[in-house]
């Protein structure tokens, strides 16, 4: 027997191993499909779908690998190899669940704090490390030395640290939990599917199974992107799918939810318009009341017309938000427009106004709506002290007599809306005067010399050249400024008391989705809402995206 | 025209636009300036009106012969301001009149005057159809029955450098305290230790150091293979990835919070920064920064033998710092400043795991008669982001401003 032949005799064998290892791994997915759906009585029926499916999956690949490695296919070994990680990687993750690391990151909150000055440390040595590139020595031996250092010092810091959070005693505490049988089970698998990825992987099995040459980047590729993808599928787009799930049931977090079809879409979207006989006919006079209920009431001269609907708090904060969007938007957007211009001179200075005006929009919206709750104080709060100061200015420049009106604010149904825009205005505005600074610095000085050329007057320009050329980004701010402002919550949550404000006045979409969902536990009714939300955000981006087109083809 | 003129109206130009974005810059500030000014007071100075700018802490003063010490108040005797110290408050004092001529009114000590035959058996009189109480009020040694108009209370002030001096009396809400400006710090210390606060700031870093770190690790490998490996499915997947951008995260919340459920990552910190690291934001980013990187350096690098990673690892990544340090620093303040999710999945009984955010919003229904506190957790949680952001301001604005551009 040559050696040749013998190396052939071994890969025949190894290769009859995979194929049983498929083989194996597809008649599991079958075992399992039947236990989830006789065992599994107490599972919601969406997880059981989700399994099973899952298991379809994993038995169906695993066959067909099983018969591509038979028949010396290279199919069967990105079959096989994508199987084998994804197990691995499952396993691993099982692994690391038994031996309560997710939930170890509790303990680790518990002595952080203590290792953060270590943690400084090891930043510190990484910027020593890089000092060198900064401040390039002529001297060789330095600059070895520099890095050998800054080496050093981080690996100092880092063991520091891992010793004052005490990683030693998680490590043990990590493999006791192991050394239960779950725990077992996740080595075992995490081994197999190990040595099976191994033994795949080696060129001699590459090569008996007619590997081509551009395998190895679709391997890569897909390898790279797994981390990204597997996580998007199950913390996203998952997710999204089940949203849209729950949305047709009466899911309440806690019991096994039920099939309603549309229900929640039709409480929602269920509304009537009455023409009353007088304005100030009562609402119970011509709605049915155990279905309906007033939002509001509209008056043309003698004519008035109710609006009933059946969640009126669905509808309360559909105008309260799209109020803010109304108001909120452009009061950000329009400054941003005018700051912008005038940041665009060459003036000394610029930056240092850019930088100031930026830094509203990275402070926590939460600590932001804390402080303005103590501005908008009516007796003690600066705005009001302002509103004073500017009214005896006035009246003692023109000798009148213009009444201090002492606003309420937040406590006021009137203003409370109002107080919201404020603050998210104040908010975006230095972003927005950012976006639309790049804009304008990417316009081209030519058309403007042109322009001059021809007489234009400054105004001219700003209407004939930078609004036109700015249109994309005008369209990138208003839609994300408008995508922002129809998910505001935290100012309300914040700055009201209670969230919804007196008489409603800023209760929002996303404040009376998270009060259905997780304050009353309708989460079917809650994914409806945030389902409409998405819908009318939607809607809202695609009429400024058709208009901005038609504004450019205008243009060209 | 002439060269004068146009200088001229070039400068009111100037002084115009700087006036404008000053008043701009003026407005964008104040609320910072008034969080960090109010964080330093004491709890009386927020509530005073109209508010100040600088804390102030009213001045105490020693003197001999009294135990405590004695506050500062601004008192003016022969139209002499001068600085006198409050002995006692509270002293009662009323406006005195004969029955016959109001406009004849004296004022006496309550404690000096007698009542007027006697405290069993008061004399009274009838003054417009009303019967009023009589009073023995002394005048120059002479003793008048007097009716009680009105009644005040004062404070006794002595100068405190020549505590035996005869005091002056004066109404002490109506006085003008000495006040130093003095700041603080303590505040901060109190919210930390007392509020929770210390705890919720160890817990943010965390979580954003983690999330900041696992969502650069994913984005990287995930963007490197969209910009540069060729696989089949790759474009779908892109597309795919780019139509969930624009989805708002609400969305997500119920659903996510079942599968937290499912798992048993409910309250628990885990559930900050594991569903976090994966985002197909950052990958686009990510992508549209390595699709500028040249082909050419790789392609030299592959010939050399070099796999993929080592690729990534040696010439990619140390060439895409400032990409990277944008990338992080947007990561930062998202993890940092996130609220709704931390309320919806922390319990609000479970301190230990809050973060700032939450612990925030327990502290503001705790201390709503203390801004100060209040204001100080504001600015535990704002600072930090500021600092990150002046450091990285370079690369930040201006690739905000390149995202703006691009999409």
């Amino acid at each position: 027997m040559t050696a040749q032949s013998r190396i052939e005799a071994q890969m025949n064998l190894m290769l009859r191993i995979h194929v049983v290892w498929r083989g194996l791994v597809a008649l599991l997915a079958a075992i399992s499909i039947g236990v989830i759906w006789q065992r599994m009585v107490e599972t919601p029926v969406w997880q059981k779908i989700l399994f099973s499916f899952v298991c379809v999956l994993v038995m169906i690949f695993s066959g067909y690998g099983a018969y591509q490695i038979s028949k010396r296919n290279h199919a069967g070994r990105m079959v096989s190899l994508t199987l084998d990680y994804l197990g691995f990687v499952v396993c691993f993750v099982f692994a690391l669940n038994v031996g309560e690391f997710f939930i170890g990151i509790d303990a680790l909150g518990e002595n952080f704090g203590k290792g953060i000055p270590y943690l400084g440390i090891t930043v510190l040595g990484y910027f020593l490390g890089m000092l060198e590139e900064y401040f390039p020595t002529k001297n060789k031996g330095a600059e070895n030395s520099l890095k050998t250092v800054s080496k050093w010092v981080m690996l100092g810091g880092f063991v520091l640290f891992l010793w004052q959070v005490n990683a030693l005693n998680g490590i043990i505490y990590f493999l006791g939990k192991l050394a239960q049988p779950s725990g077992s089970i996740a080595i075992g698998g995490l081994v197999i599917f190990g040595l099976s990825l191994w033994s795949m992987r080696q060129p001699n099995t590459a090569q008996a199974l007619n590997v081509k040459t551009g395998h190895e980047q679709i391997i890569n590729g897909w390898l790279f992107l797994s981390p990204n993808l597997l996580g998007f599928l199950i913390f996203f787009a998952g997710p999204l799918l089940l949203s849209f799930y729950f949305s047709f049931t009466d899911s309440d977090a806690i019991r096994t939810p039920n099939w309603v079809g549309f229900e929640n879409y039709a409480k929602i979207l269920n509304i009537k318009f009455v023409t009353l006989d007088s304005p100030d006919q009562l609402a119970r006079d011509v709605v049915d009341i155990k279905v309906y209920d007033e939002v509001g009431r509209f008056t043309f001269g003698n004519t008035g017309i109710l609006f009933a609907a059946a969640d009126k708090f669905f509808w309360l904060a559909l105008r309260n938000t799209l109020t803010f969007v109304l108001f909120a938007v452009p009061l950000s957007v329009i400054p941003a427009l005018v700051l912008s211009n005038i940041l665009n001179s060459k003036l000394p200075g610029m930056k240092f106004y850019r930088a100031v005006y930026f830094m509203p929009s990275i402070a926590a919206v939460v600590g932001i709506s804390l402080v303005w709750q103590w501005l908008y104080n009516a007796t003690i709060g600066y705005i009001n002290y302002f509103i004073t100061l500017g009214i005896e200015f006035w009246n003692n420049l023109f000798n009148v007599a213009v009444v201090d009106p002492k606003i309420q604010w937040v406590s006021d149904e009137k203003t409370a809306l109002l107080a919201i825009i404020i603050i998210a205005a104040w908010q975006t505005m230095g972003f927005n005067t950012v976006l639309f600074l790049a804009g304008l610095q990417n316009i081209p000085g030519e058309l403007y010399e042109a322009a001059t050329v021809d007489g234009a007057g400054a105004w001219n320009k700003f209407w004939g050249i930078t609004l036109p050329m700015l249109a994309p980004t005008t369209f990138y701010v208003v839609s994300t400024t408008t995508i922002q402002a129809m998910q505001v919550f935290e100012q309300v949550f914040i700055l009201m008391n209670p969230a919804e404000g007196p008489n409603n006045s800023t209760i929002t979409l996303v404040l009376y989705l998270y009060r259905s969902g997780f304050q009353n536990f309708q989460q079917g009714y809650a994914s409806a809402i945030a389902w409409v939300l998405f819908i009318v955000i939607f809607g809202l981006t695609l009429i400024q995206f058709q208009r901005q087109r038609r504004s450019s083809i205008y243009e060209s | 025209m002439n060269m004068k003129s146009y200088r001229f109206v070039r400068f009111l130009n100037n002084f115009g636009v700087y006036f404008v974005l000053t008043f701009f810059a003026f407005v964008m500030l104040f609320p910072f300036f008034y969080m960090l000014s109010t964080s330093f007071k004491i709890p009386a100075d927020t509530f005073r009106y109209p508010p100040r700018m600088l804390p102030r802490d009213p001045v105490t003063i020693q003197v001999e012969g009294y135990d405590e010490a004695l506050p500062l108040y601004f008192v003016e005797v022969d139209g002499v301001r001068n600085e006198y110290a409050l002995v006692k408050s509270n002293i009662k004092v009323g406006t005195y009149a004969p029955a016959d001529d109001l406009t004849k009114t004296f004022e006496r000590f309550l404690s000096e005057v007698k009542p007027t035959g006697g405290v069993m058996n008061q004399q009274k009189i009838t003054v417009n159809g009303e019967e009023v109480k009589l009073f023995d009020v002394e005048v120059d040694g002479q003793v008048i029955p007097m009716i009680l108009i009105e009644q005040t209370t004062v404070g006794e002030f002595i100068d405190p450098q020549n505590p035996e001096s005869e005091p002056v009396f004066q109404n002490v809400r109506l006085s003008e305290p000495v006040e130093n400006v003095s700041w603080h710090p303590e505040n901060y210390k109190e919210v930390i230790e007392l509020n929770n606060l210390g705890r919720a700031l160890t817990n943010t870093t965390l979580v954003t150091v983690l999330v900041v770190l696992g969502q650069l690790v994913t984005s990287v490998f995930g963007g490197y293979a969209f910009a540069r490996l060729k696989f089949p499915g790759r474009d779908t997947v892109f597309v795919f990835y780019l139509g969930t951008i624009m989805i708002p995260f609400v969305m997500l919340i119920v659903p996510l919070y079942q599968l937290m459920v499912l798992i048993g990552w409910t309250d628990r910190l885990a559930s900050l920064i594991i569903p976090w690291i994966f985002t197909a934001y950052g990958t686009f980013l990510m992508r549209q920064h390595f699709i500028t990187f040249p082909k050419e350096i790789e392609e030299a690098a592959l010939l050399d033998g070099a796999s993929r990673f080592e690729i990534l690892k040696d010439i990619i990544i140390p060439a895409s710092v400032p990409a990277l340090a944008t990338q992080a620093t947007f990561t930062f303040l998202y993890a940092w400043n996130s609220f709704i999710w931390p309320l919806v999945i922390i319990n609000v009984g479970n301190e230990k795991n809050h973060v700032l955010t939450l612990a925030l919003n327990v502290l503001r229904g705790r201390a709503s008669d203390t801004p100060n506190l209040i204001l100080a957790g504001a600015a535990i949680a704002i600072v930090p982001p500021l600092i990150v952001f002046i450091l990285g301001q370079r690369f930040f604005v201006e690739s905000v401003a390149g995202s703006g551009v691009k999409g």
